[in-house]
């Protein structure tokens, strides 16, 4: 049976999402806050692993409580067990205070052979959490995995999509698996799963928790390196899209543009 | 029409007169499916007012002359009602469009080229909701009233119809008449109202509209009740309405055409069953939640598989296009689409009489619907040309069989003409087209649209 541990995080509905453009903050309010639409792929590709071979989910967030609704959504979508790591301490993290506590979470929790994550968050975009908690860990990580093409009890072979080459890697246990949205296609939770979740326990692990583990100087906003200068959110702009019906007043009008601006 | 072009930009300015055949190409069209779609006449001059008295005028002149005027909205129409067949004047609403939210009595007042997707967009902006959904977001208001659309989402409030509180009208003669206003009860005399709604740009050009908007539903949620019979699907949804819980939708979708679609879109349609109903639940959390779990529970009841359930906005978008693309999907390869409504416990029969229908004629005619409404829409397809007349032909005789109508949705237009009078008490015909000479006596409004007069 694989042990496998899906990363979360809960981020807001960012179709719906309003920016408040003069201070780049986000409006949290004005939007639903959900899973992370990449993470939903991750913890269906573990679902859908445990189908396969057998193994023991735990989904696994960091945040403040408000995500603990994601985390039962994520124990109605086929996790065993659920973990939110919230404290004050925590809060304020760049990518690598964020994924040390998430590392050394994952340290308490104890054996495991599979890391699954979004390869971003629509929220944050960065895509490094993943490769840092490897890192942190010492284990292989696989990125940008659009297909799982074999799983069994002591090895994984996936598609890894770079920019020039798709690779078909193999790799034995533990490893961290980044996915992108193409490596499934994630199932509804079941009215059941879904009213069974409402009630389940989700463990919360505040900064305590995690000593023995954790140096709290390397989280949260004191463990953070990144400061952010200036966040500077793009005005939407109109295209100005044209349509000629005679080919030649078009070709014209290109020409014409093209040379005012000094291109031609 | 010599001069005519002048006489119109005097009235809308020069900018908005527009002749030729290449300019006015997108106006000459709408959604009928192509091979029953009747020919346009080009030789038309479009006209784009700003105002209703600019219509007004343009309507006095057109009677005046005898020139046939076909109003214009969205062209999203599916029974070609909105096709110029004779020469004459094309009069767009697209200008006029704008929308005013009056939020202290849970109204919006719009103006006929206001589109569906303006209209939810200024009532969300607004805090408020317009519940139905008549498919099409360009559609536009004017053409929604005229065509008293409905679509997925009337079950809960109804359709076009049931949210329509007044109207602004020019009429053919060039009267500007308004019907009601921002009031929830008029019965000062006959209500005309009711009859401009639905008449399909026969009786007067719609100008303005007050309608009804509700609050908005804090939490939504599509609940996917999957069956392996359509007989197990049908057959719940009376117990379904009878449970006391109403969904703003409840469509019956057919797995090979939801694959389809999905396909259509570059998506997938991962569930198992074979037949699916969907539910869109709305209201206060855990009152939904207590309605998905007797939906649910009846589902069990009649031999239905898990249901699933769709609260994430993209979720909950992505059941729903693939349903609506359903139509899409099919489109290029049908002949006709039908929308012909039974009683709503008749469902499961119509359906199964155009089984029946497809096997006698060895034809391919995908069905699916609104389930709760009884409307069902059943595409003939292309391969099928042949017999089109016949199949078309039985599966209406079969409605009318079962106390249902040809028409639920699309309207009569004008490629149904000769089956409202087939199946229509030839005093209502008269009565129809009593009304029809009341209003407009020249016969200049869309002519040859529902009746010939």
């Amino acid at each position: 049976m694989l042990k496998i541990i899906v990363l979360i995080k809960q981020v807001p509905d960012i179709e719906r999402v309003r920016f408040d453009v003069e201070t780049g903050r986000i409006d949290r309010s004005s939007a639903p806050a959900e899973i992370n639409p990449f993470d939903l792929n991750a913890l269906e590709a573990a679902v859908q692993i445990k189908e396969k071979v057998g193994g023991f989910i735990t989904a696994l967030s960091m945040g403040p409580m408000q995500a603990l609704s994601s985390l039962r959504d994520a124990m109605a979508r086929g996790a065993d067990d659920a973990i939110l790591l919230e404290d004050r301490r925590f809060a304020g993290a760049d990518t690598l205070a964020t994924s040390n506590t998430l590392a050394a979470a994952i340290r308490k929790i104890g054996p495991y052979d599979i890391i699954l994550c979004g390869e971003k968050t629509v929220d944050g975009d960065t895509g490094q959490v993943g490769a840092e908690v490897a890192q942190l860990l010492e284990i292989p990580h696989v990125y940008y995995v659009s297909r799982i093409v074999n799983v069994s009890g002591n090895s994984i072979t996936v598609v890894s999509e770079t920019e020039d080459a798709s690779y078909v890697l193999e790799t034995g246990f533990p490893v961290l698996v980044s996915v992108t949205r193409d490596v499934n296609k994630p199932r509804l939770p079941t009215l059941k799963s879904k009213m069974k979740a409402m009630k389940s326990e989700v463990k919360i692990w505040h900064a305590e928790d995690l000593s023995g583990f954790l140096d709290l100087d390397k989280a949260g906003y004191a463990g953070s390196p990144t400061w952010v200068h200036k966040v500077v959110v793009q005005r939407e702009k109109t295209r100005q899209v044209r349509i000629y019906r005679q080919v030649e007043d078009g070709i014209q009008e290109l020409m014409r543009l093209l040379e005012s601006k000094g291109l031609i | 029409m010599e001069g005519l072009a002048e006489q119109l930009e005097e009235i809308v300015g020069r900018e908005a007169v527009v002749s030729g055949k290449d300019k006015i190409e997108s106006y000459l069209s709408d959604e009928t499916c192509f091979p029953v779609r009747p020919s346009a006449v080009s030789d038309c001059i479009l006209v784009k007012p700003a105002n209703s008295t600019e219509v007004s005028r343009i309507l006095r002149l057109a009677n005046e002359k005898r020139i046939p005027v076909y109003p214009r909205g969205g062209g999203t129409g599916l029974v070609g009602g909105a096709v110029p067949t004779r020469s004459g004047i094309i009069v767009s609403l697209e200008r006029m469009n704008r929308i005013e939210v009056d939020g202290e009595n849970l109204m919006a007042v719009a103006e006929a080229g206001a589109t569906l997707g303006e209209l939810l967009k200024a009532a969300e902006e607004a805090g408020l909701s317009f519940p139905p959904h008549p498919g099409d977001e360009g559609a536009q208001i004017g053409g929604l009233v005229a065509c008293n659309a409905g679509g997925a989402r009337a079950v809960k409030h109804g359709v076009m119809r049931s949210f329509v509180k007044g109207l602004e009208v020019v009429l053919p003669t060039g009267e500007i008449v308004t019907f009601g206003g921002r009031l929830l009860k008029d019965n000062m005399g006959y209500s005309l109202m009711h009859l401009i709604i639905g008449s399909e740009g026969t009786l007067g050009i719609i100008t303005r509209v007050v309608l009804r908007l509700n609050p908005k539903a804090p939490y939504s949620f599509t609940l996917l009740l999957p069956f392996n019979s359509r007989h197990d699907a049908l057959n719940t949804v009376p117990r379904i309405l009878r449970s006391g819980v109403t969904p703003l939708a409840l469509e019956y979708v057919e797995k090979e055409l939801m694959e389809l679609s999905a396909e259509h879109l570059g998506e997938k349609w991962v569930f198992e069953g074979k037949v699916f109903l969907i539910a869109i639940l709305a209201g206060e959390e855990n009152v939904v939640y207590s309605e998905a779990e007797k939906l649910s529970q009846l589902c069990v009841e009649n031999n239905g598989l898990e249901p699933s359930v769709a609260e994430r906005r993209d979720e909950q978008e992505s059941i729903l296009r693939i349903r609506s693309n359903i139509y899409t999907a099919l489109k290029r390869d049908s002949m006709d689409i039908l929308d012909t409504t039974v009683p709503p416990s008749a469902i499961g029969k119509l359906a199964d009489a155009i089984d029946t229908i497809a096997e006698k004629y060895g034809a391919h005619i995908p069905v699916y619907g609104h389930a709760a409404d009884g409307n069902v829409h059943s595409h003939i397809m292309k391969k099928d040309a042949e017999k089109y007349e016949l199949i078309k032909r039985e599966i209406y005789e079969t409605t009318i069989g079962l106390g249902g109508t040809i028409s639920g949705e699309h309207g009569v237009g004008k490629i149904r003409v000769k089956e409202l009078y087939r199946f229509t008490h030839p005093k209502k015909i008269e009565l129809m087209k009593g009304v029809k000479r009341l209003f407009d006596p020249n016969n200049i409004l869309n002519p040859s649209t529902v009746l010939e007069v």
